[in-house]
């Protein structure tokens, strides 16, 4: 029976042995192995013969600023490798039309393994020429490419540069002449037709403004003038972009938009809620172009998204158009998007994310109408009365008298390691509502005498005098209600939560509290 | 600590017997969510500020040796470090890749629902408590550290600079504080509330409220709640938590049941190994028998094939010399009969000069 269970015994370690050597050899081959890698804004992937089938070979990721300053240097220009039709330069590289994989690979393997050899044979550095060393999976850069955006800086430094003749850029296309037109008064953005990828004969938006912008600024410099970029990091590199001159007085863009309105919800219809007149003009300052808003197209919200929702708006109505908090096109989701500032992120990031259906909340921006008449009409009695209730609206910070703010809070000592806290009330309500005094969208938000008192006293009425906090935290932990932190909890909670969302540096525990002396 | 080298391979074996007898009572074979009214505690990662009160208060209520930097001195904070036997609780800082100030990670035991240290261990030195804190029992602890091989956290730590009786120590979810009633001492110390004491399951509902009311502030994930099975202690955070070192390669499958289908193998191998064995006895034996046999069988018919042989040759030389006999015979008649004749001859040759 010894024997057995001896048996058993070393049966048992041959087994564990084995186990620990098969999970060691295991463990030794989930090591990452870190490769430098380069950053570069230049970076193509070619792969435009995976279109006609599957690829034999990895794509070839390639430098296209490398080779276009390599040409520069030689003082050839694009013409080397791409081709014109019509004055225009093409995209594609040495053709104006993909005419099956066989062809692409042999315009691509014959151009480019022909002009590095020849590089070579003259003596100067030069690519590769043997398959694997374009055909590369472990190819060390990585594209850094920044997405570009053409905002209301740049369009004004274009129009300026081409007298404001619109038509230089917007068109139309007339669907029975089959070519492009322009249309005064029609004019938008370009992604409203040219979307991400080219639908029928509506170019892709990556396509549009590389054949639009590279061209035109070729031929500008061309004529020897001041013209934007033609390289890939010229608008797509880090630090190129920021290089970009922002324009700080600008024109308005005129597009017949007024300047301030009423949010239109149809025809006849009869509203229960009060109308919200908008200003147009403000808004249009505190965005970088108009899709902030207009986001499929320059229409009032209305004609897609009405009382009740319809298919062109997908089923959104009005209402959710404007409040939805998770759209950052919709009022509040932009309102919201805002609060993520330093000075509002004290108090807000702290305040749970949500629509208040509250009275005060909703008057700010659906006012009570006037019972005043205009003696114009429509569009322009519109236009009057919106700009009339806008000004009744209250834009002004209200809080209470100084004299009625406690300056200094004593918080007295929880723990015999530390000194009392005198916490400095008076000074950081000052501070908060310096912080927002040019904020128009706060100042709306925070006419009620308290509002801002709220950011710290929450959860109760606004009053001139509001509960202490250590009249509901107390004990740490309490079992009726868990969410509601103890004394101690709370106040760090509150303090250093509101400290690190403004940015503010004293986080440490001397900072706000002395140690005891003894 | 007292075992002998008997009892201990009697453990085994009443271990590997106990194996094949409980079979599919083992963990892993049933969905098990944990005891109902265990305790837990949730930290929350992004209330964490690095102050190292929690680890100041754990090396007091564990009565641990000091460190040789205080606790308010917060340049640790620059070190990756882990637990070790006079830290059960240690604070790291990641670096926030939102660039904003630093994130803080509370370390400790996570107290599994199901841990592979409880499963590893083949004295049963380890145990879930139904209250929740994994606890350890020293006295039955052989120092195998198995333990310490299969915690996917790498937590349990060893005395060894204790030549005697070393331990395996880690966080004891301060379980005989909570036996008092009292807070475990890193929660009771936390200024900021990072750390929540009470039931699990009330720790997983505030979790999941907290982060739908601040959506944008929170990783819509509790860390813990299915993480190797479940875990006592859970997280919640702002950043991802593979970036603040946490393991997301780990599943939601418990060690126990990941280990159990393999080493349910054990007991069959353990049962089968006797079969196996009187098997190969049996086949040796009867392998034994048949020679034997057949040692038998050549003997007889060699003996019978002597004896055939011999009994031919025999009447082969009896028939012989009966020839030989005959033959002699027939030869002795005629040399008779011719010495009869010559006799008779001679005898009339002489006889008539007789008669004369």
């Amino acid at each position: 029976m010894n024997k057995a269970k001896l048996l058993l015994f070393y049966f048992g370690i041959t087994f564990v042995v084995t186990l620990f050597l098969i999970c060691g050899l295991g463990a030794n081959q989930t090591g990452n192995v870190e490769q430098t890698t380069i950053p570069r804004s230049d970076v193509i992937s070619i792969d435009t013969i995976s279109r006609f089938g599957k690829l034999e070979r990895p794509e070839v990721l390639f430098l296209h600023d490398q080779h276009t300053d390599a040409m520069e240097k030689k003082g050839k220009d694009c013409k080397v490798c791409h081709q014109s039709d019509k004055g225009q330069m093409s995209q594609k590289f040495m053709t104006l039309k993909d005419e099956g994989a066989q062809a692409l690979i042999d315009i691509y393997h014959g151009t480019c393994i022909e002009c590095h050899k020849k590089t070579s044979d003259e003596g100067e550095k030069s690519g590769p020429v043997i398959c694997n060393d374009c055909h590369n999976v472990k190819s060390q850069v990585v594209s850094s490419r920044q997405p570009f955006g053409f905002d209301k800086s740049l369009h004004f430094t274009h129009s300026e540069a081409v007298e404001k003749k619109c038509e230089r850029c917007h068109h139309e296309y007339d669907e029975k002449a089959k070519k492009l037109f322009y249309a005064k008064g029609k004019e938008g953005t370009c992604r409203y037709c040219h979307k991400d990828k080219t639908i029928d004969n509506k170019i892709s938006i990556k396509l549009a403004a590389h054949v639009g912008c590279i061209n035109c600024h070729i031929k500008t410099i061309a004529e020897k003038k001041d013209a934007g970029p033609i390289k890939c990091r010229g608008c797509h590199g880090v630090d190129e972009q920021k290089k970009i001159e922002k324009k700080k007085s600008i024109t308005r863009m005129q597009r017949e938009q007024p300047d301030t309105t009423i949010i239109k919800i149809g025809q006849d219809i009869d509203t229960r809620m009060n109308l919200v007149p908008f200003d147009h003009k403000s808004h249009e300052e505190y965005n970088d172009n108009c899709r902030g808003c207009h986001h499929e197209g320059l229409d009032t919200c209305s004609k897609c998204h009405p009382i009740t929702g319809i298919q062109e708006g997908n089923y959104i109505s009005l209402e959710q158009a404007m409040h939805r908090i998770k759209a950052k096109q919709s009022c509040l989701g932009c309102h919201e998007n805002n609060k993520q500032q330093k000075e509002c992120a004290g108090c807000h990031s702290l305040i749970r994310k949500n629509i208040s259906y509250n009275d005060s909340a909703c008057a700010t921006c659906h006012i009570k109408k006037d019972q005043e008449t205009d003696s114009k009409d429509g569009i322009e009695a519109i236009k009057l009365q919106s700009a009339r209730l806008l000004k009744s609206r209250p834009l002004v910070i209200n809080t209470f008298n100084a004299e009625d703010i406690p300056e200094i809070v004593k918080i007295k000592d929880f723990t015999k390691k530390y000194q009392p806290v005198e916490f400095p009330h008076r000074k950081i309500i000052n501070t908060l509502t310096n912080n927002i005094k040019n904020n128009k969208l706060a100042n709306y938000f925070h006419s009620d005498k308290g509002t801002i008192c709220q950011g710290c006293h929450h959860n109760m009425p606004l009053t001139k005098k509001p509960s202490r906090c250590t009249n509901c935290h107390g004990k740490p932990f309490d079992e009726m209600n868990m969410s509601r932190p103890g004394a101690i909890g709370a106040y760090h909670i509150q303090c250093m939560g509101c400290h690190d969302n403004m940015g503010i540096d004293k986080m440490g525990c001397t900072d706000c509290h002395k140690l005891t002396e003894n | 600590m007292s075992i002998s080298r008997r009892e201990f391979l009697g453990r085994i074996g009443a271990v590997g017997i106990g194996a094949t007898i409980t079979g599919k009572a083992h963990a892993g074979s049933k969905h098990f969510t944990g005891n109902p009214d265990g305790v837990g505690v949730l930290h929350d990662i992004s209330r964490c500020v690095g102050c190292r009160a929690c680890e100041e208060a754990c090396n007091k209520v564990n009565e641990l040796s000091l460190p040789d930097l205080p606790f308010d001195d917060k340049h640790v904070l620059d070190k990756k470090r882990r637990t070790t036997t006079d830290a059960y609780t240690v604070v790291n800082s990641y670096k926030n890749i939102n660039d904003r100030a630093p994130v803080f990670r509370k370390i400790q035991c996570n107290h599994c629902l199901e841990p592979a240290c409880v499963s590893a261990c083949f004295v049963r030195a380890f145990k879930k408590s139904k209250a929740g804190p994994v606890i350890y029992n020293a006295s039955v602890c052989v120092g195998c550290r198995y333990c310490m091989v299969a915690c996917p956290f790498e937590i349990p730590t060893y005395e060894y600079d204790d030549p005697f009786t070393p331990r395996v120590v880690k966080c004891t979810m301060c379980a005989p504080r909570i036996e008092k009633g009292q807070l475990p001492g890193c929660v009771e110390a936390c200024p900021k509330e990072a750390l929540t004491y009470g039931k699990r399951s009330d720790l997983i509902k505030m979790a999941h409220d907290r982060i739908s009311k601040y959506p944008d502030q929170y990783i819509n994930h509790i860390y813990g709640e299915y993480e190797m099975g479940g875990t006592s202690w859970l997280y919640i955070s702002g950043v991802d938590f593979k970036d603040i070192g946490m393991r997301e390669d780990l599943g939601v499958t418990s060690a126990p049941a990941l280990t159990h289908s393999a080493l349910s193998l054990v007991p069959m191998v353990v049962g089968l190994w006797p079969v196996f064995l009187a098997g190969m006895y049996g086949m040796s034996k009867r392998r034994e028998k048949v020679a034997e046999q057949e040692k038998e069988d050549a003997v007889c018919s060699a003996v019978e094939k002597a004896g055939t042989e011999a009994d031919s040759k025999l009447a082969k030389a009896l028939e012989q010399s009966k020839k030989e006999q005959e033959k002699a015979l027939a030869q002795a008649e005629k040399e008779k009969e011719k010495a009869v004749e010559e006799a008779l001859k001679n005898v009339a040759d002489t006889n008539p000069e007789e008669e004369s």
